[in-house]
C-alpha cells in the first residue's frame, strides 16, 4: 500500500529502528546458517522483536519493491524481494520495457554483489581509511577555487548517464559553472552506430528495430540477442516472432559474423566472415536493391550467403531487416539506413536517450589532452573505472595520476582508485535513490531496499555536495525532480506512490521522430589482409569487468565454451591447425607494439583470420575474487575502433594452461543427435510423427503407478526458444542458495549448478538445452538411496531431502541425466571459497531453502518453496493452486519464456498443450523414467531456396 | 597338573555367551530411550526471560487474545513477538514504576529491542508455518500446551519428528473448529473423533501431509 | 580340454598325499603347527618384524587418510559430479571378493570332501574374516557424512523413519553383516580344538589361561568332537549360500541400476566367480608366505599349489568369457549408450588399464595349462599377484567406465585420483597384513586337528 511512506520513514528519518532490524535479521540468520544441518549440540537462541514494527510490514513475510538496475548506463525494471530487510532476489518488472518481466544474469547476481565483503567501506586517502568530513575539507578549498574561476581546472568524468536527476543536477552545475569539463564515455561504447546515424540522416538518432513486424532479419556482426540492455527486450520480441509454426509468418534470421554469438546460434542461416569483410554482404545487399555498387567478388560462400539473404529481404516487402553491430564502422551503419529505407523495414526512430554532444571515445580523447595538457585540477570521477576500461592506447593511467586532485567514487577499491588521490565509496544501486532511462527512453525510480550497508554516498549526494548544496537526501533530490518533471495532474503523491509501485514512469518513453531519407555513404567492397584481425565483444557472464568480483557470474559457464573462472582467445579450427595449437596453448600475440600472450581455445565455425575475445578479465583490482582472474585485452583496445584490433600477428609459445570448462570434455556429434532433436519447419508441417520419444508414450513397467489426489507438477522446456543465455542458470543459483565452488574444485570437475545448460554442436551448429532435474516418474535416484533421502511425493516431485541424506551419492551415480550435485567440500558451511564464505555474504541466502552442509546431495527441487508457498496460500482460502500460478526461479527469469511450469492433472493447463505439440520429446524417454521436465525440439525456418539462389 | 580354572569358571563362560547376544539390543533399546527422554528434547525446561512475561496471568488471567500480541500467527509462518509499542499500550499507564517491566521502559527509551529467549526451537531444515496450522484448525495450545496456566514459557511438546508425524499421519483427534483455535482452555470433545474426520476431510489433503516436502526443502 | 591336460600332466606320487612324509603322525603335525608360537628361539622371527613394522606404517597411513577424509571431507578424494565414485567402492568390492574365498575353501570344500583343504583353511578363514571386516570399512568411510551410517539399520528413532528397503546398499550392509558374524563364528568353532591343543602346550600358566579360556573347556571327548562335526558341518551347509548370496548382492549394487555397464543380469554370478578368483589368488600368496615363513613345506605341499591353480585357471576363463559376454550383449542390444561405452572401454581414456586388467585376469593364468609353471611356488604367487592387481583394475574400471561415459556425453567426466585416494587403498592392504601378522603370532596358522584327521586317514 503506501510504500512511499515507509520508504521515507527507512530513509528521512533513517530510523535506527530499521536498522536494528537489519542488523538483527543479518544476526538471527547468521547464527541460524551456523547451526549445520543435523545439529546435534543446540546453542541458545534468541528471537529480536521489533521496538516498533515498520508500517504495512509482517514479520517473516517477504516484501516486494520495484526499481530499476543499470547496464552499460541503461536501466532494466526489476523487482525485488526482500525479507526482514535483506534483500535476496531480484525478479524482472513486468511493466518495464526492458524487462517484460525477465532477467538477464546481471540482474540475478546484483543482490550478491551488494553483499560483496570486498566492497568500498570508506573514503580512502594517503594509504589510509580516511572519514567524509575529511574529503570535504580537503575538498572545498579547490571547489572555491575553481567557482572563482567558473569552475576552470574542474572536471567531471562519468560513464554513460541517463539518470534524469544527475543529468538535470550536471547541467545545472555545468551552466552555473561554464567551465566547468564534463567528460563521459562507457566501456561498451557505441560510437559507430551513433556515427552511422549521423552520416545517414545528418542527426543523431537511435534505431529501434521492430522484431514482431519483421520477417527477415540479417545481423552484420550484431548481436541483439547477446548482452546488453536491451537483451531481455530483444530477446523476447524475436522467439516470439519465431513461435508460429507457418514457415512464411515466422521470423527467419540470417546472422553474419566473425565468432559465435547467441544471434548466431539461434540464426537460421550463418556465415563466419571476418570483420572486415562483412560490410561486402551489405554492400552485396545493396546493390540487389539497386545501389550503384561494384559487384561482390568472392569468397563464394559470401555472395551465396548474400544473394540469398537479399532475395529473401526484398521478398518481404515491410519485412525485412537488416541491423549491423558496434564493429561495423559508420558507413556500414549509414549503408544499412539506406537498405533499411528501401525496404521500408521495420524500425522506429527515436532521439538518443544518452544526451552525449559528442562519442564517447572523443569525449575520452578530450579528457586526455586536456589532462596532458594540465588543465585539469580537480577530477570528480562518478562511479567509472577508466584506469582498467579505457581503451589501452589512450594511456589513461597516466593522465589520471597527472591530475592532482582526483576523486573516485566507486563500488570497489579499484584500479582506478589506485591512481586518484582520493576513493570514495558508492552506495549500491540497492542501497539509494536514484531514476534510471532505460534503452527505449522510459524512466524508472531506483528505490533502495536496505539502508547503506557503509558510509557511502551517491552520485546525486556528490553533485549536492561539489554545488554546496549538502542538506537535501538522494531521496528528496529524485523526488523533487520529479514533482517538477513528472507529468502528474497536480496531484504528484498519488502519481508518485503509483510511478513507485509500477516501477516505470508513465509515458516517459522517447517519442518516435522522422528523418530523412538516409543518404546512400561511399563505400567498396574490401578484401582482408593476410594478418589476423582480434576481435572484442563484451563478456557473456562479466560484460565490461565491473561484475568481476560476482562469483556467480565468475563461476556462470559462458555459452558455447562453457568456460568460468577465466577467458581465452577463440581461434577458427583451420588457424588453430596451421599454428599448430589446440585448447589451453599459450599463443603470443602481437599488434604494434602491443604483446598479449594468452591461452587458446578452438572454436569450430569461426572465421578465419580472426581472434575472438571478450572483455573484462585480468583485473588488478576487482577484489578478491576477480583481480587477477584471466587476462585483459583493455589494453590492446585501439580508440579508434573499440572491438577490432586489426593486423595482429599471432604465434605459438611453449606451454599451457588449464582451461577451466564445466563441459566439452569430450565432442561426439552422433550421440547429440536424439539427445538433442532439431527439425526444419517445413518438415514439421509435413511429417506429424517425427519419431520422437514423447512425454506421454512410456515403456511398459513392472512398477505400480503413483496415485495422485492434487497437483502432477511437470515443467516443458522450449529448445527453439532458448537462446543460451544462462539468465535461468543464475536465478535458480540465486533463488536455491546454490553456493560457487571456486576455480580450485571446477579444475577437478565439480560444480553445483543445478540447472545446466547442455551445447551439442550438431552439423557445426551449436544449440543449447537447458537439463534442470527431470523429476521422473519411475526416478532412477529412488529406489537406490538406502535412507529414502531421495523420495517421491503425492505430487510427482522427486524430492531430496537433505537433512536425511548420508552422502552415499547412488542416486547420482545411478542419474542418467547426472543433475545432482554433491557437497564434497562445505561449500555453503564452513569451506567456501574465499571471500564467499563471510557473514555478511550469508545475508543472500534464501531463508525459504536450506543451506546444505558438507557430504549432502542437493539437486533441482522445481522451487518446492514456490510451489509450497503456492499450496499454502490457496488453502487458507479454500481454492485449487490457478494455471501459472507457481513460477519457477528459471522460468521468471527467462527473457524467451522459453521454460513452462504446471500441473498436469489440469486437463486444460498450458503445460498439458505443450506436451501435446508434435515436437514434444522426453530427454532419454526411453529408458522409462517417465520424466516429468519434458522439452519442444529445436525448430529452424531455413530459407529452402537457400543453395539455389546461387546456381 | 594344576586345575587351570575353578569351577565358577563355567558360570563366567555363560555368562559372557549371554552378555554376547543380550548387550547390543540392550544398548540400542538404551540409546533410543534416552533420545525420546525430556532430557534430550529439553522438554519442561523453564526459559528465562528478559522481563519474566506470565502467559499465566495475561492470558489466564486477562484473558487475552492470543493475536493481541501474535499478531502475525495468521497470515505469516512465525507467530511473531510483539514489538515494545505493544507492551507499552497498557504499561504506559499500569505498573509504570514496576521494576520489573524496566528493560520494556528502556527498549522504548533507548529504542533497543528486547532480547527473548527462544523456547519452542526446531532445527533449521524444518520449515514450519503457523499460519497453515491455524488455518487447518490446529489449535495454539496443541503444541504450546495450557499457556494459560504457564507463569514462565516452557517447551510443551517434544518437537521430535515422530510428533509431528503422529499428527500428520492421524490429524483427526486433534482438529478444532475454526472458532476455537485460539481457545487457550479448548478440551477435545467426547464425540472428537467424529468432530475430527468430519473437519479432515473438510480442510485437510491427508496425501501431502506425509510428504517430506512439507516440512523439508 | 582342461581335462584332458590334466590327464596327460605326470603325477607324481605326493599328488595323491597331502603332506610329506616327515610330517606323517599325530605328534609331528602338532610340533610342525605349534613349534613356531612356543619355540620361537628356533625360528626366525626377524622377517615377522620386518613385515609387522612395515604393515603398521600402511596402516598408520591408512589411518591418517582416514582422519582427513573425516576431518576435510571426501573432497579429498578425486570423484567428481559424474564420476562420484572412485576407489572407496572399487576398494570395497574387491575386499570383499577376497574375503569370500576363505568360507568356500572350508564350507565348499568341505561338503566337497576335497582333503587338501584341511591344511590350508584355517588361514583362509582367518584371512576372508580380515578382508571382510576391512571390506566393511570402507562403505562407511566414502559416506559423505560418515557419522550418520547407522541410519542404514532399522533401529528405533524419534524420527520414526526406517530404512529404504528398495536399496541395494541395504542388502548389502545386511550381507556383510551376516557375513562378518559367519566368519567368525565359523573360524573360531573350527579353533577350539586346538584352542585346546595349545592349551595343553602352553609353557606359561598365562598362555594356558588364555588359550583354555578361549577353548571353552574343550577336553576331546567323544562327546565334544560328536557335537563338534555335527556344529562345523551345520556351519558348513550355512556358509555355502552364505558366500554365493554376499557377492551376488555386491553385484546387485551396480546390477540393480539404470546405467551402461552396470545394468546387466549376469553380474551377480560374474561377481561371485570373480570373488572366488581373487580369493583364491591371494589364498595361494597367503599360503607361500606361511609355508616360507613357518617352515611348513610339510603340511603345504607343492600339490596344494598345483591343485589352487588349476581352480584359478578354470576361474579365470570363467572370468573371460562374462567379459565376452557383455561385449557381445553391448553389440547385440544395440543400444547406442551400451556399444558407445564398450568402445570407450577398449579405446578410451583408460583404455590402458583396460587392457592391463585383460592380460592380468585372462592372458597370465593361461600359463596353468603347463604343469611345470603350476608346481612351481614362485610362479604360482607371481600369477596370483597379477590376478590380484588385475581384479582390483576390474572393480576401478566398473566404476570408472560407467560414471564417467553415462548416458549424456555433457557430463561426461574423467576421474583422477589423489594421493589420497592411494593412501586409503595401499594403507587398507597394510592393515590386512598386520591383521594376519598378529593371527600367525598367536594362533595356531594351520589347523591341527584337521591335519590330524587327514593323516590318520591317509595313514604314514
Amino acid at each position: 500500500m503506501n510504500k512511499q511512506l515507509r520508504l521515507d520513514q527507512a530513509n528521512m528519518r533513517g530510523p535506527p529502528n530499521s536498522e536494528v532490524d537489519r542488523r538483527a535479521a543479518l544476526k538471527l540468520f547468521v547464527s541460524g546458517a551456523a547451526l549445520a544441518l543435523a545439529s546435534c549440540g543446540r546453542p541458545a537462541e534468541q528471537i529480536v522483536p521489533y521496538v516498533e514494527i515498520p508500517d504495512g510490514m509482517t514479520p517473516g513475510l517477504p516484501m516486494r519493491f520495484a526499481s530499476a538496475l543499470p547496464l552499460a548506463g541503461y536501466g532494466r525494471g526489476v523487482i525485488v524481494t526482500s525479507v526482514e530487510g535483506r534483500p535476496i532476489k531480484v525478479d524482472g518488472n513486468p511493466r518495464h520495457p526492458a524487462s517484460l518481466g525477465s532477467t538477464d544474469v546481471f540482474a540475478e547476481a546484483t543482490v550478491l554483489s551488494l553483499y560483496d565483503p570486498d566492497r568500498s567501506q570508506a573514503p580512502y586517502s594517503g594509504g589510509r581509511v580516511q572519514d567524509w568530513s575529511a574529503f570535504e575539507a580537503a575538498l572545498q578549498p579547490r571547489l572555491d577555487k575553481a567557482r572563482a574561476r567558473h569552475g576552470a581546472g574542474l572536471a567531471l568524468l562519468t560513464g554513460r548517464i541517463t539518470s534524469p536527476t544527475l543529468i538535470a543536477q550536471i547541467e545545472a552545475f555545468t551552466k552555473a559553472l561554464p567551465q566547468v569539463k564534463w567528460y563521459r564515455y562507457e566501456p561498451s561504447e557505441d560510437d559507430a552506430i551513433r556515427n552511422g546515424a549521423i552520416l545517414a540522416f545528418n542527426r543523431p538518432a537511435t534505431l529501434l528495430p521492430r522484431f514482431a513486424d519483421a520477417r527477415v532479419v540479417l545481423t552484420l556482426d550484431a548481436d541483439p540477442l547477446g548482452a546488453g540492455p536491451e537483451q531481455i527486450r530483444f530477446a523476447r520480441d524475436i522467439t516470439q516472432a519465431r513461435r508460429t509454426h507457418v514457415p512464411d509468418q515466422s521470423l527467419r534470421l540470417y546472422a553474419v559474423e566473425p565468432a559465435w554469438t547467441l544471434t548466431g546460434a539461434l540464426a537460421d542461416h550463418r556465415l563466419a566472415l571476418r570483420p572486415e569483410l562483412v560490410r561486402n554482404v551489405a554492400i552485396e545487399i545493396a546493390r540487389s536493391l539497386g545501389a550503384s555498387v561494384p559487384e561482390l567478388k568472392g569468397p563464394p560462400e559470401a555472395e551465396h550467403f548474400a544473394k540469398a539473404a537479399a532475395a529473401d529481404l526484398t521478398a518481404r516487402q515491410g519485412g525485412g531487416l537488416v541491423l549491423a553491430g558496434p564493429r561495423q564502422p559508420p558507413e556500414v551503419h549509414a549503408l544499412c539506413h539506406w537498405i533499411n529505407n528501401e525496404l521500408s523495414a521495420p524500425v522506429d526512430f527515436i532521439a538518443p536517450v544518452d544526451p552525449l554532444n559528442i562519442g564517447g571515445i572523443a569525449s575520452l580523447k578530450s579528457f586526455v589532452a586536456d589532462a596532458r595538457a594540465g588543465a585539469i585540477e580537480t577530477l570528480m570521477i562518478l562511479g567509472a573505472n577508466p584506469v582498467y576500461d579505457a581503451p589501452g592506447d589512450l594511456a589513461i593511467a597516466d593522465c589520471v595520476a597527472a591530475v592532482p586532485f582526483s576523486a573516485q567514487l566507486g563500488l570497489y577499491r579499484d584500479e582506478t582508485a589506485a591512481r586518484c588521490t582520493w576513493h570514495l565509496p558508492l552506495t549500491h544501486v540497492l542501497e539509494g535513490w536514484s531514476d534510471i532511462r532505460a534503452f527505449d527512453g522510459t524512466a524508472s525510480i531506483v528505490q533502495p531496499l536496505i539502508r547503506p550497508l557503509y558510509d557511502s554516498r551517491t552520485a546525486h549526494q556528490i553533485m549536492a555536495l561539489l554545488s554546496n548544496a549538502t542538506g537535501p537526501s538522494s531521496f528528496d533530490m529524485v523526488r523533487g525532480y520529479w514533482q517538477q518533471a513528472g507529468k502528474h495532474g497536480g496531484d504528484f503523491e498519488d502519481w508518485w506512490r503509483q510511478t513507485l509501485q509500477d516501477g516505470v514512469v508513465a509515458d516517459s518513453a522517447a517519442a518516435k521522430i522522422s528523418l530523412p531519407a538516409p543518404q546512400m555513404p561511399e563505400v567498396a567492397p574490401v578484401s582482408g589482409g593476410e594478418n589476423f584481425t582480434l576481435a572484442f565483444a563484451p563478456d557473456p557472464s562479466l560484460f565490461d569487468g565491473s561484475f568481476a568480483n560476482n562469483a556467480w557470474l565468475q563461476e556462470c559457464p559462458k555459452p558455447f565454451t562453457k568456460q568460468v573462472w577465466g577467458n581465452a582467445l577463440h581461434l577458427a579450427e583451420s588457424d588453430a591447425q596451421s599454428l599448430g595449437v589446440v585448447d589451453g596453448d599459450m599463443v603470443r600475440l602481437v599488434a604494434g607494439k602491443a604483446v598479449l600472450e594468452a591461452p587458446v581455445l578452438v572454436r569450430q565455425g569461426q572465421a578465419s583470420h580472426t581472434v575472438a575475445t571478450t572483455l573484462g578479465y585480468g583485473r588488478a583490482g576487482a577484489g578478491s575474487l576477480g583481480t587477477a582472474v584471466g587476462f585483459d585485452v583493455y589494453r590492446l583496445r585501439p580508440s579508434d575502433s573499440p572491438w577490432a584490433l586489426a593486423d595482429v600477428s599471432v604465434s605459438k609459445i611453449g606451454g599451457r594452461q588449464n582451461l577451466l570448462l564445466t563441459q566439452h570434455f569430450f565432442e561426439l556429434e552422433g550421440e547429440a543427435k536424439d539427445l538433442q532433436p532439431r527439425f526444419a519447419l517445413a518438415d514439421l508441417a509435413k511429417k506429424p510423427d517425427l519419431g520422437l520419444s514423447k512425454p506421454g508414450g512410456n515403456p511398459a513397467t513392472l512398477y505400480p503407478p503413483h496415485d495422485y489426489d492434487t497437483y502432477e507438477w511437470a515443467m516443458v522446456i522450449d529448445t527453439a526458444a532458448c537462446i543460451g543465455c544462462n539468465a535461468c542458470v543464475v536465478a535458480c543459483q540465486a533463488e536455491n542458495n546454490v553456493p560457487i565452488v571456486g576455480p580450485d574444485e571446477i579444475a577437478v570437475g565439480r560444480d553445483m549448478h543445478w540447472l545446466r545448460i547442455d551445447d551439442y554442436v550438431i552439423g557445426g551448429k551449436p544449440g543449447f538445452s537447458p537439463v534442470p532435474c527431470m523429476h521422473c516418474e519411475h526416478a532412477p535416484c529412488e529406489p537406490v538411496c538406502p535412507v529414502a533421502a531421495s523420495i517421491h511425493d503425492s505430487e510427482g516431485l522427486n524430492l531430496q531431502v537433505y537433512n536425511r541424506c548420508v552422502g552415499t551419492r547412488f542416486c547420482q551415480s545411478n542419474c542418467p541425466y547426472k543433475v545432482r550435485r554433491f557437497n564434497f567440500y562445505g561449500y555453503a558451511d564452513g569451506e567456501e571459497y574465499k571471500s564467499f564464505g563471510d557473514d555478511i555474504v550469508k545475508a543472500v541466502f534464501n531463508p525459504d531453502v536450506t543451506v546444505r552442509g558438507r557430504g549432502v546431495m542437493e539437486k533441482c527441487t522445481y522451487c518446492v518453496q514456490r510451489i509450497s508457498r503456492a499450496r499454502r496460500a490457496a488453502e487458507k482460502d479454500h481454492r485449487k493452486i490457478h494455471d501459472g500460478e507457481i513460477v519457477t526461479a528459471c522460468q521468471a527469469a527467462c527473457p524467451t519464456r522459453a521454460i513452462a511450469f504446471g500441473d498436469l492433472s489440469d486437463a486444460n493447463s498450458r503445460i498439458n498443450a505443450l506436451r501435446a505439440e508434435p515436437q514434444a520429446y522426453a530427454l532419454l524417454g526411453e529408458l522409462g523414467t517417465r520424466p516429468r521436465t519434458t522439452y519442444l525440439a529445436r525448430l529452424e525456418n531455413p530459407n529452402p531456396d537457400f543453395g539455389k539462389a546461387q546456381s | 597338573m594344576p586345575h587351570l580354572f575353578r569351577p565358577y569358571a563355567d558360570t563366567v563362560a555363560r555368562a559372557v555367551l549371554i552378555a554376547i547376544l543380550v548387550v547390543p539390543f540392550a544398548a540400542i533399546a538404551a540409546g533410543y530411550w534416552l533420545s525420546a527422554s525430556p532430557y534430550e528434547t529439553e522438554q519442561t525446561i523453564t526459559v528465562d526471560q528478559p522481563v519474566p512475561f506470565s502467559h499465566e496471568h495475561h492470558v489466564g488471567g486477562l484473558g487475552l487474545d492470543c493475536r493481541y500480541c501474535h499478531t502475525a500467527v495468521e497470515t505469516s509462518p512465525v507467530a511473531s513477538l510483539p514489538p515494545t509499542h505493544t507492551c507499552m499500550t497498557c504499561h504506559s499507564q499500569l505498573y509504570t514504576q514496576a521494576a520489573m517491566l524496566a528493560p520494556v521502559r528502556e527498549s522504548l527509551a533507548d529504542n533497543e529491542p528486547i532480547h527473548w529467549n527462544k523456547v519452542n526451537r526446531l532445527p533449521d531444515y524444518v520449515y514450519f508455518d503457523h499460519s497453515i496450522h491455524i488455518a487447518k484448525g490446529i489449535g495454539c495450545t496443541t503444541c504450546h500446551g495450557p499457556v494459560a496456566t504457564m507463569p514462565l514459557m516452557r517447551q510443551a511438546a517434544p518437537l521430535t519428528m515422530g510428533w509431528c508425524l503422529n499428527c500428520h499421519r492421524d490429524p483427526a483427534p486433534y482438529l478444532r473448529p475454526a472458532s476455537e483455535v485460539f481457545d487457550p482452555d479448548w478440551q477435545a470433545p467426547a464425540d472428537q473423533s467424529q468432530r475430527g474426520i468430519i473437519l479432515a476431510h473438510k480442510n485437510l489433503d491427508n496425501a501431502h501431509l506425509t510428504d517430506c516436502s512439507v516440512c523439508h526443502r | 580340454m582342461s581335462l584332458a591336460a590334466i590327464r596327460t600332466e605326470p603325477t607324481p606320487p605326493e599328488a595323491v598325499r597331502w603332506t610329506l612324509p616327515g610330517a606323517r603322525s599325530l605328534d609331528a603335525v602338532n610340533e610342525l603347527v605349534t613349534a613356531p608360537l612356543y619355540e620361537r628361539q628356533l625360528w626366525s622371527w626377524k622377517a615377522w618384524w620386518l613385515a609387522a613394522a612395515l604393515s603398521g606404517a600402511l596402516t598408520a597411513g591408512f589411518l591418517v587418510a582416514v582422519y582427513v577424509v573425516f576431518t576435510r571431507g571426501i573432497g579429498v578424494w578425486g570423484v567428481n559430479t559424474s564420476t562420484v565414485w572412485g576407489f572407496a567402492i572399487a576398494d570395497y568390492v574387491w575386499w570383499i571378493g577376497i574375503g569370500n574365498a576363505g568360507t568356500l575353501i572350508s564350507s565348499m570344500l568341505l561338503l566337497m570332501r576335497q582333503k587338501w583343504r584341511a591344511s590350508t583353511n584355517r588361514f583362509a578363514e582367518a584371512m576372508t574374516l580380515f578382508a571382510a571386516t576391512i571390506a566393511g570399512i570402507f562403505p562407511i568411510i566414502h559416506l559423505g557424512r560418515p557419522m550418520y551410517f547407522y541410519w542404514l539399520t532399522p533401529y528405533p528413532n524419534t524420527m520414526t523413519v526406517w530404512p529404504q528397503w528398495r536399496s541395494a546398499l541395504i542388502w548389502d550392509f545386511w550381507a556383510i553383516l551376516s557375513y562378518i558374524l559367519f566368519s567368525l563364528i565359523f573360524w573360531y568353532v573350527g579353533l577350539i580344538p586346538d584352542l585346546a591343543t595349545m592349551r595343553d602346550r602352553a609353557r606359561s600358566k598365562f598362555a594356558a589361561t588364555a588359550y583354555g579360556a578361549f577353548a571353552l573347556g574343550w577336553r576331546g571327548s567323544a562327546r565334544h568332537w560328536q557335537a563338534y562335526e555335527t556344529l562345523h558341518l551345520a556351519l558348513a551347509c550355512l556358509g555355502v549360500p552364505l558366500v554365493v548370496s554376499l557377492h551376488s548382492v555386491v553385484g546387485m549394487d551396480f546390477a540393480a541400476s539404470l546405467m551402461p555397464g552396470w545394468q546387466e543380469t549376469i553380474f551377480p554370478p560374474y561377481f561371485v566367480v570373480g570373488a572366488m578368483y581373487s580369493g583364491f589368488a591371494m589364498v595361494v600368496c597367503l599360503a607361500a608366505m606361511v609355508r616360507w615363513g613357518f617352515r611348513q613345506e610339510g603340511l603345504i605341499t607343492i600339490a596344494h599349489f598345483d591343485v589352487m591353480a588349476k581352480v584359478m585357471l578354470m576361474a579365470s576363463i570363467v572370468m573371460g568369457l562374462s567379459y565376452a559376454t557383455e561385449w557381445f550383449n553391448a553389440w547385440y542390444g544395440g543400444d547406442r549408450p551400451d556399444r558407445s561405452l564398450v568402445i570407450f572401454e577398449f579405446t578410451g581414456s583408460y583404455a590402458p588399464m583396460f587392457w592391463a586388467l585383460l592380460f592380468c585376469n585372462v592372458i597370465a593364468p593361461q600359463a596353468f595349462w603347463i604343469a611345470a609353471v603350476r608346481r612351481s611356488v614362485v610362479a604360482v604367487f607371481v600369477v596370483s599377484i597379477l590376478i590380484n592387481i588385475g581384479m582390483w583394475l576390474e572393480r576401478i574400471l566398473i566404476v570408472w567406465n560407467t560414471l564417467s561415459h553415462g548416458y549424456l556425453p555433457s557430463m561426461w567426466r574423467l576421474f583422477i585420483p589423489t594421493v589420497w585416494d592411494w593412501l586409503t587403498t595401499i594403507g587398507s592392504l597394510g592393515l590386512f597384513v598386520l591383521m594376519f601378522l598378529v593371527f600367525v603370532r598367536f594362533i595356531p596358522a594351520i589347523s591341527m586337528h584337521e591335519v590330524r584327521k587327514l593323516v590318520d586317514e591317509e595313514g604314514s
